[in-house]
């Protein structure tokens, strides 16, 4: 069980993040399509980061030391780098859609091609292959957080608490959940976020009381931008053993999805986020899950092609958005360019 | 000019030009305090392009804003809202989702640490509520709330930010008599209490009944400005269009013939909300008469027409038209039984906008063997059609039949769709507010149309939110408030006002009109 | 007739004159980015990027390395060739994204679309015994079982669409990783994986293992050695197909009506969501077809374990599409133009420490030019047109924007 909520959590917690990036730009009025590139760009950049600074050598005596508070700082540094590079990326969307008007659903689609092009190009020059790897090691041995490090006994047994929230997991995890509920708060309860959302659903309206809806729009896409880029970084780094192929298996779309069947609304989203996070995980796992610890592969032994696992995330958004779509409500001014000369 | 502190916002010789057009022409506009304004012209005369120089939202080429006599630059919303200008938009300028204090206190929020305070906003605004008599329920949802509330809202907004200078542009288009009357008293206590109002209308009985000074537009240009007391409605209206106007249709009594269309009992169900939009609906229309459904907007009167062309689906009832049931038939099918349809909105159904002229011209009927050949468009007659059509309706464009649509202005668009649908010369044409937003001389010629098509023996089916137009055009009137039909009224043995009480659901007639 | 023509032009023009600058601005990232790879890469310098360069920009003439180690260019009939070849099915999911768009939809589920035809192409080529059923007869069944299940495929969405309102974006998205995910079921579950040649694992048996081929019909005397076949002419066949339904029946004008404003074409009386179905569908089946086209070939296989990645193919069709601003007959230059890009990555890869994924780059820029030259064009079409009309004074006001304001006019009529 324990296994289960942990592996749930690795898929639903960048689903989650990026659904929440997909909701900053669609409250501020422009669909971010292009959050599958953005997540492919920020994990290329945060797997890139870290293998540049293990091959500069700057964590090797933190390394030897075992000094794992230093290597945890070190993860936090690479999800600031991929998000701030997310961002940047993120204003090629922003300059097409917001300065020239353009049509925001091609402009995501070049995105999305643009990103992992541009992001095999490099990695075949850097590493002669189709993968970016750390330098040195594993994402495990370098960032993982172990039972050890809180002071547990190595044979010490935990309890179910411990056991599933302090022991082989990522502290990306619980940095996201906490950036979530900070940006959630922040959208609701702000005047920025007022003002954001205002923006997404009339922008006459807000151009009316003097909110500048270009400057609105911007800091909605570059936020998106930034917590998809931290997203694909978080993503690369807990079901990829931090390495990049130029892809992440159209999760930004999933998010996408998770976003529609959140309703644009955090809350709703975060669930939304981890019933997709445990398909998504049934499908890469399932031949290991043993759900309540007995040493039976239930899911392995009903016999159904792998297959059959691997398409159900996709086939479960699909039915969803069929039966959620009715009732779903996108911000009424999303993907709509706005002009001051119009009223 | 001379300094002149007597007024607290002057406009001189403003000029605003858009590629080709100049939307305002040299135009002078004065408010002292305290007064009420009005500014008057039809549409497309400059005022809301003058609204909006004032309110920053356009860069006058020429001219000069001055607030108290002094000189000032407005180059944005912001700058006019230091300046103390407020407007209620014409179309509300509203977050539907957020509530209504949210709407109130939006850019102008009190925080602390970036955190939203409403504790202090809701006072002042329950104070200024009070005060003005503005009722409003600050936690509901916009779109849960009616049009007057709304406008209340708006109005608030300005009052919240301490605003001097009110702009109501064309408040009344969207309300009842009473709620009118109402307004017009808000109106007069803000002016009242030393706050000065500009009133953008086209509307003379309004203007005539709040207004101390009106300023006239005619086509970009600055006609005058004259005191109400000393003018009359007759004179307004010459200044307005330039040459005396008719304000009644001109109309022989009505002949009716056979019944074309029979609705009965017919029930359509909601889109927002549980109940029915319309309920138990029925009448009968006759060849040669107008019969007109009059309601405020948003009485089920859309969804009416649209279960009843077809676009929507009813959920009882039976239709009858020219004796075929057509209650269950398909929209194409309802349209060859003898129907056409000029819709209410000619953006959304009206016209494919990003077609040409000529396809438009022939959306209804292009599948007729007239226009095709096994499937293949006939370019040559629909061309011919086409340019017959432009040539009798007077339908104005930059290139004739090959003009895309989306570049004509609104009233040939409407006169396109009017063409098209009286040509296919059916027996019972169904008119949604075939005047919306258009300047008097297309009204007046599409008024002149459907009665000619009556004359001609069709059975004309017309819905109008215009007061105007239901007492002048209709044969016979029938009112319809929250999806039933409240009452029928003859146009001569009724008044406005009987006719508002209607509207607003505070007069019903019991169930022995069925009789008609 | 007559005044239209001059006008026509213009529009053709500027719309070439825009494609051409998007192409070289894309072509110039391209070159751009191989640069500035080379300036931080020890093992690349001025040279191999001046190399890099001048094979993005003339890839498609390239003949290899002389004896002096310089590369050299010239006529080559293979690469054209082989150009011609690998357009096809560019030219046809180039159709399948021109189609839809030109009817209002975003077809982004090409690659989908182009592995449900893959899969009933090989699987009807492969499993019905030539020795029983003519070879010929076989070819055409795979052929239009492709299209077939291309046109299946296109209609799911096109169904979300017009039943549901579900965008299609996001619904051709899903599909087409279930089809990626289905594909490889079928084929891992079939005995269609090739054993004879050891060497290939994970390969489908070309489909001349079961004697069924496209025929050459001539085109292998003029570029000899190349994998040129017929399947060009087919495609080149159906893209002047779509040209005359979208441009001379009712039909297109239906379709196109509906696409363009749904609920206009509602009110004439078209079934709406019959048209978006049916557009979705044709898409499909345009994708289907260059899926089929290409392994029908018999010289090309099919690598089954694909469920992580969809067929490149397929979101080329994007720009291919964009690029020809959805005219169906502009679609098959610019197909073949992607091709040219395609055959200058390959020669990339094969003569400099480069590689092919830089083709991909430049189409992405021009994927991104794109999506706002149609804007530009409005723009530029929208003034020229105002200028030239008379004044509208009766709605002044309303014109200066009318342009684009008339949609949104339309949406705040609604409340």
């Amino acid at each position: 069980m324990s296994f289960l909520i942990r592996q749930t959590l690795i898929y639903a917690v960048p689903l989650m993040i990026v659904a929440l990036a997909g909701v900053f730009a669609e409250r501020s009025g422009i669909i971010n399509l292009a959050l599958e590139g953005i997540m492919i760009f920020g994990a290329f950049v945060g797997v890139l980061f870290v293998r540049l600074v293990q091959q500069w050598g700057w964590f090797d005596v933190a390394k030897q030391m075992d000094n794992w508070v230093a290597l945890q700082g070190f993860v936090l540094m690479t999800m600031a780098v991929a998000a701030i590079l997310g961002a940047v990326f993120s204003l090629l969307l922003a300059f097409a859609a917001i300065n020239l008007r353009a049509d925001q659903t091609i402009g995501g689609t070049a995105l999305n091609l643009m990103a992992p092009a541009l992001v095999l190009f490099l990695i075949r020059l850097i590493a002669n292959q189709n993968t970016l790897q750390m330098a040195t090691g594993d994402a495990a041995s370098w960032f993982m957080l172990k039972k050890t490090m809180f002071g547990f006994d190595k044979k010490a047994k935990l309890g179910f608490f411990a056991s599933t929230f302090l022991d082989k997991v990522y502290l990306t995890t619980y940095v996201c959940i906490i950036v979530f509920i900070v940006l959630s708060i922040i959208l609701y309860k702000t005047r920025f976020g007022l003002r954001l959302r205002s923006c997404g659903e009339n922008p006459q309206a807000a151009d009316s009381l003097g909110i500048n809806v270009v400057k609105m729009r911007y800091a909605g896409v570059t936020i998106s931008g930034a917590l998809a880029g931290m997203g694909g970084f978080v993503y690369a780094l807990t079901t990829a053993n931090c390495a990049s192929t130029g892809d992440v298996a159209g999760f930004g779309f999933l998010a996408l999805a998770v976003m529609i069947f959140g309703n644009w609304k955090p809350l709703n989203i975060a669930g939304a986020a981890l019933l997709f996070g445990l398909f998504k995980c049934i499908a890469a796992a399932y031949a290991s899950l043993d759900i309540n610890g007995d040493g039976v592969f239930l899911l392995a032994n009903i016999g159904l092609n792998a297959n059959f696992y691997r398409l159900l995330p996709y086939l479960v958004t699909l039915l969803v958005l069929a039966f959620t779509s009715k009732s779903s409500r996108a911000p009424k001014a999303e993907g709509i360019p706005y002009d001051k000369g119009q009223r | 000019m001379e300094q002149n502190p007597e007024y607290v916002i002057e406009m001189l010789h403003i000029t605003k030009e858009f590629p080709g057009i100049k939307a305002n022409d040299d135009i002078t506009l004065q408010l002292r305090k305290g007064e009420i304004h009005a500014l008057l012209g039809e549409n497309g005369a400059g005022k809301s392009t003058l609204m909006s120089v004032l309110f920053g939202l356009y860069q006058p080429e020429k001219g000069e804003i001055r607030k108290n006599g002094q000189p000032v630059k407005i180059e944005s919303p912001n700058d006019a809202t230091a300046l103390h200008i407020g407007m209620v938009h014409q179309h509300f300028k509203l977050v539907d989702v957020f509530t209504v204090l949210d709407n109130i206190i939006l850019g102008a929020e009190d925080t602390k640490l970036g955190f939203l305070q409403k504790k202090d906003a809701r006072k002042k605004v329950e104070a200024l509520s009070e005060q003005y008599g503005l009722h409003v329920n600050l936690d509901a949802k916009v779109e849960d709330i009616t049009v007057g509330m709304q406008q209340r809202t708006e109005i608030l907004k300005m009052l919240y930010r301490d605003n001097e200078i009110l702009i109501f542009d064309e408040p009344t288009a969207v309300l009842t008599p009473q709620e009118i009357e109402e307004l017009m008293q808000i109106m007069k206590n803000l002016a009242a209490e030393g706050k000065s109002i500009l009133f953008i209308s086209h509307k003379l009985n309004e203007i005539m009944e709040v207004s101390d000074r009106v300023t006239v537009l005619r086509k970009g240009k600055y006609v005058g400005t004259i005191d109400t007391a000393g003018t009359t409605k007759e004179e307004l209206s010459r200044m307005m269009v330039g040459r005396p106007v008719q304000l009644v249709v001109d109309k022989d009594e009505a002949k009716p013939g056979e019944a074309i269309l029979t609705v009965e009992g017919l029930t359509v169900p909601s889109k927002v909300h549980k109940n029915d939009a319309v309920k138990d609906v029925s009448f009968t229309a006759h060849a040669g008469e107008i019969v007109c459904i009059a309601g405020i907007d948003g009485n089920g009167q859309t969804e009416f027409v649209h279960a009843l062309t077809g676009l929507e689906k009813a959920s009882a009832g039976k239709i009858t038209l020219c004796g075929h049931d057509i209650t269950h038939a398909s929209i194409r099918s309802r349209s060859q039984t003898g129907m056409s349809h000029i819709p209410e909105d000619r953006h959304k159904h009206g016209l494919v906008l990003d077609f040409t002229l000529e396809q438009n011209m022939v959306l209804q009927r292009y599948y007729e063997p007239r226009f095709q050949n096994h499937g293949f468009i006939r370019f040559g007659e629909v061309r011919t059609y086409a340019e017959g059509l432009i040539e009798q309706y007077d339908v104005r464009s930059g290139q004739g039949p090959v003009t895309i649509a989306r570049s004509m202005s609104g009233g040939n668009q409407q006169k396109a769709i009017v063409a098209r649908e009286i040509d296919r010369d059916l027996p019972l044409i169904v008119a949604v507010q075939p005047t919306r937003g258009l300047d008097v001389g297309a009204i007046e010629y599409i008024h002149s149309q459907l009665v000619a098509q009556r004359d001609a023996g069709k059975a004309v089916l017309l819905v109008s939110l215009e007061l105007d137009e239901v007492m002048n055009l209709s044969d016979r009137i029938l009112v319809m408030y929250e999806g039933e039909i409240v009452g029928e009224l003859d146009p001569k043995k009724t008044t406005v006002e009987e006719l508002g009480l209607y509207m607003a659901g505070a007069k019903r007639q019991g169930k022995e009109r069925e009789s008609a | 007739m007559k005044e239209k023509t001059p006008l026509m032009q213009r529009e053709g023009t500027r719309s070439v004159l825009a494609s051409l600058i998007s192409i070289l601005i894309g072509l110039a990232a391209g070159a751009l980015v191989v640069l500035l790879a080379s300036a931080f890469n020890k093992s690349l310098n001025l040279k191999t990027a001046w190399e890099g360069i001048r094979l993005i920009f003339l890839g498609i003439v390239s003949t290899g390395r002389n004896a002096a180690g310089e590369l050299s260019f010239g006529f080559n009939p293979v690469t054209f060739g082989n150009m011609l070849f690998r357009a096809t099915p560019l030219i046809l999911t180039g159709l399948s994204v021109a189609v839809a768009y030109k009817t209002g939809l975003f077809n982004i589920g090409a690659p989908g679309q182009y592995l449900a035809g893959t899969t009933a192409t090989l699987f009807i080529a492969l499993e019905i015994p030539t020795t029983v059923v003519p070879a010929w007869l076989v070819w055409i069944l795979a052929f239009l079982g492709g299209m077939a299940a291309g046109a299946l495929w296109g209609a799911i969405p096109g169904m979300m669409k017009a039943f549901l309102n579900i965008n299609e974006v996001l619904a051709c998205i899903m599909t087409n990783w279930i089809a990626a995910n289905l594909t490889t079921w079928a084929f891992d579950v079939s005995n269609l994986k090739n054993t004879v040649e050891n060497t290939k694992t994970a390969y489908i048996y070309k489909t001349s293992f079961n004697g069924v081929q496209t025929p050459k019909l001539f085109l292998d005397k003029i570029f000899p050695g190349s994998q040129v076949n017929g399947g060009i002419l087919i495609a080149v066949l159906l893209a002047v197909l779509m040209y005359i339904i979208f441009t001379k029946t009712t039909f297109g004008y239906e379709l196109k009506a509906c696409g363009a404003n749904r609920h206009a074409a509602k009110y004439a009386g078209i079934k709406d969501r019959r048209s978006i179905v049916m557009s979705m569908a044709i898409a499909g089946a345009m994708s289907g077809a260059g899926a089929a086209l290409y392994y029908l070939a018999g010289n090309t296989e099919f690598y089954w374990s694909t469920y992580q990645s969809l067929p490149a193919t397929g979101f080329n069709g994007i720009p291919v599409a964009l690029l020809a601003v959805c005219n169906p007959v502009a679609v098959i230059f610019t197909g073949m133009f992607m091709s040219m890009l395609d055959i200058a990555g390959q020669q990339l890869t094969a003569l400099t420490a480069y590689n092919e994924y830089i083709t991909d780059v430049i189409i992405s820029v021009i994927v991104y030019l794109s999506a706002f030259s149609l804007v530009i064009k409005l723009w530029l079409g929208g003034r020229k047109k105002k200028s030239a009309g008379p004044k509208p004074d009766a709605n002044a006001e309303k014109a200066p924007a009318a342009a684009v304001s008339a949609a949104e006019e339309g949406k705040e009529a609604e409340k």
